[in-house]
């Protein structure tokens, strides 16, 4: 009884302490405000003002040069029946699909490899990173050079030792041209998810493998009932990361091949470029940025909805 | 990189605007990568005799025209430039070029300025550029390896045929030596010199006045065949399947290449950096015989409401003088004042002769939309050009190219 006083008085005592120290409560929400103030400019600057600015010119002919009018939805319902666009949508679909998967392949192994203590273990950290602090255009035009028939590397190197009767123009046809990307693109990337797949790794408690392994757990069966399971968000992030980044793809595919063997590879982004820059119309380009947003978001959403923790965190 | 260039150009510029005196004024002028041969010392040579000053920035070609579109949004576009010829019915018409008729027609030789700038240099009978640089398509031939192939080295082709024939023989030296060249994947490269055998033939890309598509011109298709052949021959390097532009002068300058069809500039470049290699300049000729050329270079403009056009008009006025003419001659640009052509030329490589005439002769196609349909990398003219030369379904590439040219010709001017 005497407790149950005690706690109730308690209880009183405290909503009076709030109600006296409600204005100090506001002051401290204003402070926490103007923390994250810069925050808030940055994004409104940055996001959510260039945002609304490409809204509103979705809905103009908007040329390069030249003034623009108001034309509603015109820009919306000419992508519908921009067969060039979904055919670049879908080619981009195709190569995120195929350079995640390569990438996870080549990633996941290497995070295990790097993930163990070593020796020279911050050699092969380093080495295997190396390649993701290279802007994209530039080693673009690494590979450009690589792969170039005449003057690159692959094809004259090839030919020279034999393994081609004459020097194989790698970026003439479209799968040869589509893998050598995807190679570039991996070795490109591949540290980078590494390194987050790695932060995961050295995340999961090492008793639990211990215990595993005392209860006779095989190393398969430590990886599928341990090692992913606990690395689920993880994956998550270094799948959003690849995808949202393979669904932007342009730099390779505008350098090294311009969009060409024939036009197969432009990407979704590589035509937004062509009609605001090539074809001047900067409304219908923002028309078309604004749907490969929607797109991107609601994948994001799918692909975080699929990785959700069974419980729902 | 470029921004470091052009903060060294910015810096520049203020410690030169610094040190003039207060009464002269600078205008600001462009030019693309392509005239960074001749533009700089012309440049110069005004400055040094003018008290009224020129500052030059060179933009690289293919990113001049969205580079000044976003600097006019921008509110800091040149007062003037000198831009590819073929673009400045586009920008007329988009209201970003000064009405410079009066000027224009002011001008004593008016009449005697090259016809295909002036064509292009006309949106809706008013004058917005005059023409500037001039570099016309022509064929020009390796004079060593046609002796080594037993040709004579005097004589250039004057049909398809002899093209042909000359690239075999020269191609059968072997080694690294090639018979033939041309940029595969380069559409600005190919409507500068293959459109010219097609015109020379009788047959056209484009009709005059840029409303109607041309491609399933029958001419069109045995040029095609022309160029297939020597593809399937092997006179032709692999490299040239997917260049876009990139080795179109350097290919020959290599002096590996029998043959090359190429351009006036090409004169200039040979003559001042690869001195040892001697060659020949001719008409880009017809099936039968016969010749045309695409006649290109700059047309020059004014920024609409800029203040500095006395400037530019003292910059027009000393580049027009025979003096400016014949510097700019010397430099690879064709002289672009008709009556003083000659004189301009007299002291200079004789080959410049022919491609003078080639000028004065050439066409050029008409279009607003020209970007769209002809110079993007993957535009119907791109993706026709890297089909029909190297792919199976010839006739279907030119069919999809036509349908697609004639569909954004026709969306243009809805």
């Amino acid at each position: 009884m005497s407790s149950i006083s005690a706690k109730s008085d308690r209880d009183a005592g405290a909503q009076a302490a709030a109600a006296k120290a409600r204005p100090r409560v506001d002051r401290s929400q204003w402070i926490g405000l103007l923390y994250i103030a810069p925050a808030i400019i940055l994004v409104a600057i940055f996001f959510v003002i260039p945002l609304v600015m490409t809204i509103w010119m979705s809905l103009h002919n908007w040329p390069l040069m030249g003034g623009h009018t108001f034309i509603g939805l015109d820009n919306y319902v000419a992508i519908t029946k921009d067969t060039r666009f979904w055919n670049a949508l879908k080619f981009t679909l195709y190569y995120t699909v195929i350079v995640t998967i390569a990438i996870f392949a080549v990633a996941f192994p290497l995070a295990l490899f790097v993930e163990k203590p070593r020796p020279l273990n911050g050699l092969y950290r380093t080495a295997f990173f190396m390649p993701v602090v290279v802007g994209f255009a530039s080693a673009s035009l690494l590979w450009a050079w690589l792969l170039n028939v005449d003057a690159g590397l692959f094809s004259p190197a090839a030919f020279r030792l034999g393994l081609t009767e004459k020097k194989f123009n790698l970026l003439a046809t479209f799968d040869p041209a589509f893998w050598s990307i995807i190679v570039m693109v991996v070795w490109k990337v591949a540290g980078f998810t590494m390194i987050i797949l790695m932060t995961g790794l050295q995340s999961i408690p090492g008793d639990l493998m211990e215990a595993a392994k005392i209860d006779g757990a095989s190393g398969w069966q430590r990886f599928t009932s341990i090692t992913l399971p606990l690395m689920r968000r993880t994956l998550a992030l270094a799948l959003i990361l690849s995808v949202a980044g393979s669904i932007l793809a342009f730099d390779q595919f505008y350098i090294i091949l311009r969009g060409g063997p024939r036009n197969s590879t432009l990407t979704a982004v590589y035509w937004i470029f062509n009609q605001s820059f090539v074809s001047f119309k900067l409304g219908y380009g923002a028309a078309l940025s604004v749907v490969l947003l929607v797109i991107l978001v609601v994948i994001s959403l799918v692909q975080l909805r699929l990785l959700r923790n069974p419980e729902g965190t | 990189m470029r921004r470091f260039t052009s903060l060294v150009a910015a810096t520049a510029a203020l410690l030169s605007m610094t040190a003039l005196a207060g009464a002269a004024e600078t205008a600001n002028i462009w030019v693309r990568s392509d005239g960074s041969n001749f533009m700089p010392k012309i440049v110069e040579a005004f400055n040094k005799s003018h008290e009224d000053q020129i500052k030059l920035d060179i933009i690289p070609t293919g990113e001049l025209v969205q580079k000044y579109a976003t600097a006019v949004a921008g509110g800091t576009a040149p007062d003037g430039l000198a831009l590819d010829l073929i673009y400045t019915p586009a920008f007329a018409a988009a209201g970003q070029l000064e009405d410079i008729t009066d000027w224009a027609k002011s001008l004593p030789y008016f009449k005697e300025l090259s016809p295909a700038h002036v064509k292009t240099g006309t949106y809706k009978d008013r004058v917005y550029g005059l023409p500037y640089s001039a570099d016309s398509s022509v064929l020009i031939w390796n004079k060593n390896l046609f002796k080594k192939a037993g040709l004579d080295p005097d004589k250039g082709p004057t049909t398809w045929a002899e093209i042909e024939a000359d690239a075999e023989k020269v191609n059968a030296l072997g080694g690294d030596v090639k018979g033939f060249y041309f940029s595969g994947s380069c559409p600005g490269c190919n409507i500068f010199t293959f459109t010219p055998l097609v015109w020379a033939s009788g047959g056209s890309v484009l009709s005059d006045d840029g409303s109607k598509a041309t491609l399933n011109d029958p001419k069109l298709r045995e040029a095609i065949d022309f160029y297939r052949d020597m593809i399937k021959k092997g006179l032709v390097p692999e490299g040239a399947q997917t260049d876009t532009g990139a080795n179109f002068f350097a290919a020959f300058a290599g002096g590996n290449i029998g043959i090359s069809p190429s351009g006036a500039f090409a004169i200039g470049a040979l003559n001042t950096q690869y001195k040892d290699i001697d060659y020949g300049v001719t008409f880009l000729p017809g099936k039968d015989g016969g010749w045309s050329s695409f006649a290109g270079g700059d047309n020059f403009v004014v920024t609409k409401g800029t203040p500095k056009v006395k400037v530019l008009q003292e910059f027009l006025d000393f580049s027009y003088s025979l003096e400016g003419q014949t510097l700019l001659a010397s430099l690879g640009s064709l002289p672009v004042r008709g009556d003083i052509a000659k004189e301009a030329l007299k002291d200079l490589d004789p080959r410049y002769q022919i491609a003078a005439e080639a000028m004065a002769k050439g066409q050029t196609p008409y279009s607003v939309v020209f970007n769209d349909i002809i110079n993007s990398a993957n535009g119907p003219w791109a993706q026709m050009i890297s089909e029909v030369f190297y792919g199976d379904d010839v006739d279907g590439a030119i069919t999809n190219a036509q349908d697609t040219m004639q569909g954004i010709i026709d969306g243009a001017a809805k």
